[in-house]
């Protein structure tokens, strides 16, 4: 499957990192950063924090690569996950939190974008298909967090409901995606 | 609360994963996983279920200046002491606003920095060759006491196969040939410092036929020069 060469190589050029070695980790970078800047500009809308972001991002990933477990899971997974959290933090500091998204059609994209990445096609679908068991209330919640970066307050606001159902319906649709995916 | 509730452990390990956990949370779930490989393997797991949503967000090409001041910032990282003094080269800021300007604005930073007050504990930047664009490529930096000047690339350099970089320092005269700098990072040239040259020498790197130069003058473009502003 090209999903697992690409996360071979991924994981060769983190064993490289390790080792100190520049050019694999210029190289990691080349291949991902893309990737991660896009996850990044859309949980942050603003580019400018986007690009401290990745260079936050990936000071870690030198600092820290050693701490990478292939037996846990994949490379981009592990890469995505320091991102991700930095730039929620990121966005969580923020004076204020603006609604920035302007309708549910932004979510549909989630589908339409993937599609074009045919190797991580094949997750999507199973995710979509278990996404699309969940209500659509819990399941616009499951992807504005993920997504966007969403905290449980914001969640409440905008999908205008109080906060404990927002918490539950987070919960309750975590256990039913695990049932789903794993069973 | 009670991390040893199997059900709770795995919602835990959910949310973490999802990104909604309060920042003090995170960090204390992040403290457990370090030591419950167990829990870490949940978390990773999760990790995974919710990957697919990542690659649907579209792929954008960072710029450039930003993986320069990742380059700066971990590369001084290797060095023993970091200093104060070279704090600028890591700071995305400075990137930004060298953007499309000449090495010039990098040399007078470098001044800067060969003349900055106070204990200077890291290597001591003598010269950035830049190309002809003013895009830094090599460094040329002189621990504190060594005998040696340490010469290389800032990123990994396109390098044709059968060629490769030579240095030379110019100082008035014809070119003195210093030695073969990498393409890549990681494997400085080293040169004693006396050959380099006092303040005021240019330093270039010529592309020659692999080994270096046959006539011991440059034969190919000079593609990457700088001044040593400081030895």
């Amino acid at each position: 499957m090209a999903a697992n060469v690409r996360d071979d190589e991924l994981e060769e050029l983190m064993r490289g990192v390790v080792r100190r070695e520049r050019a694999a980790f210029a190289a990691l970078y080349q291949r991902t950063a893309p990737q991660l800047f896009g996850i990044a500009l859309r949980i942050l809308r603003q580019r400018e924090e986007a690009e401290d972001v990745l260079q936050e991002a990936f000071t870690a990933v030198w600092d820290r690569a050693a701490s990478f477990d292939p037996a846990r899971g994949s490379a981009m997974t592990w890469l995505v996950t320091v991102l991700r959290h930095r730039a929620i933090d990121r966005r969580r500091r923020r004076a204020h939190l603006e609604d920035r998204l302007g309708s549910d059609e932004d979510l549909l994209a989630l589908s339409a974008a993937a599609t074009d990445e045919a190797d991580r096609g094949a997750g999507l679908a199973a995710l979509q298909k278990c996404l699309g068991e969940l209500e659509a209330q819990p399941r616009r919640a499951v992807l504005l967090a993920y997504a966007y970066g969403y905290t449980h307050e914001e969640l409440a606001k905008r999908l205008a409901t109080p906060i404990g159902t927002v918490k539950s319906w987070v919960r309750r649709s975590l256990e039913r995606l695990k049932r789903c995916l794993d069973g | 609360m009670n991390y040893r509730d199997p059900k709770l452990r795995d919602l835990l390990a959910g949310e973490y994963a999802m990104g909604l956990l309060p920042r003090r949370a995170r960090a204390r779930f992040e403290r457990l996983m370090a030591e419950d490989a167990a829990l870490a393997q949940l978390a990773a797991d999760w990790q995974e279920r919710l990957a697919p949503i990542d690659a649907s967000a579209a792929p954008v090409a960072p710029p450039r200046r930003v993986w320069r001041a990742i380059e700066q910032g971990t590369l001084q990282k290797s060095f023993p002491a970091g200093p104060q003094s070279i704090g600028w080269l890591q700071s995305l800021a400075f990137w930004r606003g060298l953007a499309g300007a000449a090495a010039a604005v990098a040399a007078a930073l470098v001044i800067y920095i060969a003349l900055a007050p106070g204990p200077v504990r890291a290597p001591t930047v003598l010269a950035v060759l830049a190309d002809s664009n003013g895009t830094p490529a090599f460094i040329a930096t002189r621990a504190q006491g060594a005998g040696e000047v340490a010469v290389d690339p800032v990123r990994p350099q396109d390098l044709a196969a059968q060629k490769s970089f030579e240095l030379w320092a110019i100082a008035g005269g014809p070119p003195k040939p210093l030695g073969l700098v990498s393409a890549t990072p990681g494997k400085p040239l080293l040169v004693p410092a006396g050959a380099v040259g006092a303040a005021g020498t240019v330093l270039a790197v010529s592309l020659e036929p692999e080994g270096g130069s046959p006539t011991g003058a440059p034969t190919g473009p000079v593609l990457f020069q700088g001044k040593v502003l400081a030895n």
